[in-house]
């Protein structure tokens, strides 16, 4: 059975590892430039200052002004991050989708259930390696992108939690592509023609990951609350590599005034009309800027509560199709 | 099956040789290919056996099987079927889409292998002449409803052709039962199952072949219609 799957799928396996290879080619020369360019401008050390909040202003400036050469530069890579998301997907369209919906397709299911080993186990063997092999890919490409991103991430504000770094790095690839193949592998199950399943594996795939990102993975853990003076000299106090969910300004009884925005005043600071400044918003004396947001040590924390979703849905997934291929004429 | 239940048995499985229609293999496997895969998927194989038969045939061992021809894929299938040593061989159609050279040879290695290991046979097909020649027993399905069962000879034997003046229902010395009957203006035109020799001089008798008697069973079921799915008059 082993030896049936690995002549089944060696062409399939040398052209992911081809595809794996071209991107590692393209994308590991980018990653060495940024770590240069990241050294050059000596911010390898700036993470580990800003931390601290008594860090020398002349210090801080230094980062900041280092942070935003390096985004200047290489902000775009973004753009190419977004596109590297979609992976997972693409290994549960091909690896997944094919799996059983290909047999019945051209008939061969007839050929091989008939042989000595029985449907349960041709199917656990198949998922089971199909599945173990997803795993290292995934692996290999989530510590690679972690690797690759990260110079990325500490220039942006926003850290690891952010939307779309998350979703590539660290070990939350191998929950979305496990999950991809299951959901590739069940719906060619029900389907049985490979076209059909792979288009419900796509749909299925982007509003089971909608879904959890955006109504699922602000709620992993109580958000917590940090409220910010207006009133300040030097450049404002932020929080690097928090995840804010909502911020705004309130007044002191907490109303709410201006939603996703922040104010800085220098302390005393008239407006042109020599009125105290912000009151033209409707900002009371004591007012403050207030965020929500995820803490930045949560990563690892989000990162596994993920992973463990997306695992635990494609052994859902998996569990159903070996049911229904126990059933398919 | 074999006094076991066929449903979720995977022991059962060992005994049974299936060719599905159209024989369906991997088609980027080769032939040779195909033989290691058996081998490793099935406890009971014996794969010298089939490597000499398929060489016997002529087959290319190092060719995918999807660029060989209709017959010779219907062979690979066939010779891997066998490969099992199967109690019982289930053949879906297998010559349907051969060529008449290659259905004979397809027939013609299933007997001779059959001959040599004693397996059960199950065959289906449409094809009237090549059941004369190679089955023993017959079972005639006319939508999904048995019209006719009994061993290829006896059902021969049995069925006679009568020819003579016009017959209006009566009976007949020697005729159990009226399959199909024509009628002209003058003369009546019988297939019958008898149960004695038909002396009556006016009836000419002639022998059937298994067609003429499965044709007449056939006639003889009721056709479904779907006129009103047509949306047509009856």
């Amino acid at each position: 059975m082993i030896w049936l799957t690995w002549r089944q799928h060696r062409k399939q396996a040398f052209y992911t590892l081809l595809a794996l290879a071209a991107l590692a080619a393209l994308l590991v020369p980018i990653g060495l430039s940024m770590r240069h360019t990241f050294s050059d401008l000596e911010l390898g050390d700036c993470a580990r200052q800003l931390a601290d909040t008594n860090v020398a202003a002349a210090t801080r400036e230094a980062c900041d002004a280092g942070y935003r050469r390096f985004g200047n530069q290489y902000s775009s890579l973004n753009l190419v991050a977004v596109l590297l998301i979609t992976l997972p997907v693409l290994v549960g369209l091909f690896w997944g989708a094919p799996l059983v919906a290909r047999e019945v397709e051209h008939g061969t299911h007839r050929f091989v259930w008939t042989q000595g080993v029985g449907r349960t186990r041709w199917a656990l063997v198949k998922f089971g390696l199909v599945g173990a092999a997803v795993v290292v890919l995934a692996a290999v490409y989530g510590l690679g992108m972690s690797w690759w991103v990260d110079p990325l991430t500490q220039a942006a504000y926003e850290g690891r939690l952010g939307m779309i770094v998350f979703d590539l790095q660290g070990i939350a690839p191998i929950g979305y592509t496990l999950f991809a193949v299951a959901l590739g592998v069940f719906a060619g199950t029900m389907w049985k023609r490979m076209l059909p399943a792979m288009g419900i594996t796509l749909a299925g795939f982007i509003g089971v990951r909608a879904a959890v990102e955006i109504l699922a993975r602000p709620h992993y853990q109580p958000a917590r609350t940090q409220t910010f003076p207006i009133e300040g000299d030097g450049p404002p106090e932020i929080s690097r590599g928090d995840w804010i969910l909502t911020q705004g300004v309130r007044n002191p009884d907490g109303t709410m005034i201006a939603e996703d925005t922040r104010i800085q005043c220098p302390p005393g600071g008239k407006g042109p009309d020599g009125r105290v400044c912000g009151s033209e918003l409707g900002l009371e004396p004591g007012a403050y800027n207030w965020q929500l947001y995820q803490p930045a040590d949560r990563f690892w924390l989000f990162q596994g509560i993920e992973t463990a979703i997306f695992v635990a849905l494609a052994v859902l997934l998996l569990y159903l199709a070996v049911r229904r291929v126990r059933r398919i004429a | 099956m074999f006094g076991r239940s066929p449903y979720g048995d995977t022991e059962g499985l060992a005994d049974i040789g299936f060719v599905a229609q159209d024989t369906p293999l991997y088609r980027d496997f080769t032939a040779s290919e195909l033989v290691v895969a058996g081998g490793k998927l099935n406890k009971r194989w014996d794969a010298a056996l089939t490597r000499t038969r398929l060489a016997q045939l002529g087959i290319p061992p190092d060719r995918p099987v999807g660029k060989l021809s209709g017959g010779q894929r219907a062979q690979v299938a066939l010779a891997l079927a066998l490969a099992k040593q199967p109690r019982l061989l289930l053949l879906d159609e297998p010559v349907a889409s051969l060529d008449p050279l290659a259905r004979r040879e397809f027939l013609q290695s299933l007997m001779g292998s059959v001959a040599e290991s004693g397996t059960t046979v199950l065959l289906s097909s449409h094809l009237l002449a090549d059941l004369e020649r190679v089955c023993d027993y017959l079972i005639v399905l006319n939508a999904s409803q048995v019209q006719l069962t009994g061993a290829v000879d006896d059902l021969v034997a049995e069925h006679r052709q009568l020819v003579g003046p016009r017959h209006d229902g009566g009976a007949i010395g020697g005729v159990a039962a009226v399959v199909r009957a024509s009628h002209t203006d003058r003369q009546s035109t019988l297939l019958v199952r008898t149960d004695g020799p038909v002396t009556d001089p006016a009836w000419t008798v002639r022998d059937v072949s298994l067609e003429d008697v499965v044709l007449a069973y056939l006639a003889d079921g009721t056709t479904q219609t779907s006129h009103s799915e047509w949306g047509v008059a009856a």
